[in-house]
């Protein structure tokens, strides 16, 4: 497991879990990819010993995040999910009926392999660099690389060959559908959290806290404020130290 | 976009008539991709004058289907229903609960950008390429250059790092929820139609009338067995003539 980038050392006889995330520290986020953002969430919310590492290693998939436990890699963080909730025997879904985990399933896909790609489109492409939100800063070489790898990343999605304004619409089809479906309530499905409150607030994360020139921040702002709200309820519950985070503390180790 | 002056030759754009552009028909299933399928069905359900040119003329985004309505090309299935819905008064989800809209919204991305790529990745690099049910065997260079296109589509997604046995846990987690969602209902939504009917039955009837092989029909019948019976009633409603256009018929013309 781990292309590139130094080799990290674990205590494999732990019960600790090893969380390896790619090094974006945002200046407004933990983790500038949503991916990171929304495995950190669930382990918070299910209270599961964890040890934060910031490693430019990728998972044997090529992506982050990817975790770490008693010996074993797993990639994927809904696979790591998935093997997190039988090890230690969590369910953050037991309390949702039968319909709401499948419209649960439902909006995980939506958030995950649509609003994502709106996202991704928007960073890569129409926003300035410099609004990034990154920490440090990023080499131009670097950029202009992963740029051109997700152009074609994102052509072969679909995403990619719409227009700004075509994907900024699909993008505002799929925020009013989580503020139409979230309305009032403190979660996605009522007072409490669920599995896919973390995927959600990954998401919206970026677009709220981060990435706050976008034109889907303001949307956000003007026509649907409660996933805003929504946002800075699932911040304050479950990163009540999210700006000791930022400035780099002792949740997370750097290789 | 494509011959332009044998196209061309096909319409009538001072009529009202909708030009669906969609590849030639399956030996099972009217198209072998399920956004045509979605497409046509839309349409059928709109009750609106259409007529399909079967070929592989793309749209400006490099994809199939598109349509043209009074010299007007619209391209993506999706656009074209929004512009349809416009140019023709139609709205199948005037019934539905704001709510019931979120969920319809989740579950049209659950499907068209998870579900799909299940599909994909299991036709291109899973099937024996005799099942593929065209009436004509794909030529074996034509074949190759596919498949290898593909492969580099489903690895910029995202599904084509997974294993076969993650893909098909994965398009089991849909599945489930889309018959979880369903239940005893006629319909997504009750016992009338709604767009996102549409969407669902393009993409199951690949599995469930086509793949007629695969694991993922087995799957249904086995464990989802009203999703088969859901894809029954689409196609009894809105497609009486289900065997008469497979043979070949009036509905549609060969560019």
């Amino acid at each position: 497991m781990g292309l590139r980038g130094s080799k990290p050392t674990f205590d494999d006889s732990s019960n600790v879990v090893y969380f390896i995330q790619i090094p974006l520290r945002g200046l407004r986020v933990p983790n500038l990819s949503p991916f990171p953002l929304k495995l950190e969430t669930y382990l918070r919310m299910a209270k599961i010993p964890h040890e934060s590492i910031m490693i430019s290693t990728l998972s044997s998939k090529g992506k982050t995040p990817w975790i770490r436990h008693r010996g074993k890699d797993v990639a994927d963080s809904q696979f790591c999910i998935e093997y997190l909730n039988k090890q230690f025997g969590v369910n953050l879904n037991e309390h949702l009926t039968k319909e709401q985990q499948a419209v649960s399933r439902a909006i995980l896909k939506m958030v995950e392999e649509n609003l994502y790609w709106v996202l991704v489109c928007y960073r890569w492409f129409f926003c300035d660099p410099k609004d990034l939100g990154l920490a440090q800063s990023f080499p131009w070489l670097i950029y202009a690389f992963i740029r051109r790898r997700v152009r074609g990343f994102a052509n072969g999605q679909g995403m990619g060959r719409h227009s700004p304004e075509e994907i900024f619409q699909i993008g505002k089809l799929d925020f009013k559908a989580l503020s139409d479906y979230l309305g009032e309530k403190k979660f996605l499905f009522g007072d409490q959290p669920s599995e896919t409150d973390c995927s959600a607030f990954g998401m919206l994360a970026q677009f709220v806290f981060s990435n706050i020139e976008s034109p889907h921040c303001a949307l956000i702002k003007k026509e649907f404020p409660n996933l805003e709200r929504y946002c800075h309820t699932m911040r304050n519950t479950f990163w009540p130290d999210w700006d000791q985070v930022l400035k780099g503390d002792a949740s997370s180790t750097k290789l | 976009m494509g011959s332009w002056l044998s196209r061309k030759s096909k319409f009538d754009d001072t009529s009202n008539t909708v030009y669906l552009m969609q590849m030639p028909r399956g030996t099972r299933v009217p198209s072998l991709s399920p956004f045509p399928l979605k497409l046509e069905t839309y349409l059928r359900m709109a009750k609106i004058s259409h007529k399909s040119i079967l070929g592989f003329s793309l749209s400006s985004k490099g994809k199939i289907p598109w349509i043209r309505h009074r010299g007007k090309d619209v391209a993506d299935s999706q656009f074209s229903i929004e512009y349809l819905n416009k140019e023709f008064g139609v709205d199948f989800n005037a019934h539905l609960t704001n709510e019931e809209k979120a969920v319809s919204r989740a579950f049209l991305k659950m499907v068209e950008e998870n579900l799909f790529w299940v599909l994909v990745c299991y036709r291109w690099f899973f099937m024996d390429p005799k099942d593929f049910g065209f009436s004509k065997p794909i030529p074996w260079l034509w074949l190759a250059y596919i498949r290898r296109m593909t492969r580099g589509y489903a690895y910029g997604h995202g599904m084509g790092r997974h294993s076969e046995e993650e893909i098909f846990h994965i398009g089991k987690l849909d599945l489930q929820a889309l018959s979880d969602y369903l239940g005893a209902k006629k319909f997504l939504f009750g016992d009338k139609p709604s767009e996102t009917d549409c969407s669902v039955f393009g993409m199951l009837a690949q599995f469930v009338f086509s793949n007629i092989e695969s694991p993922h029909c087995a799957l249904i019948k086995k464990e989802f067995p009203n999703l088969e019976r859901y894809c029954h009633t689409m196609r009894n409603t809105f497609w009486p003539d289900w065997d008469q256009v497979l043979k070949g018929d009036a509905s549609s013309t060969k560019l």
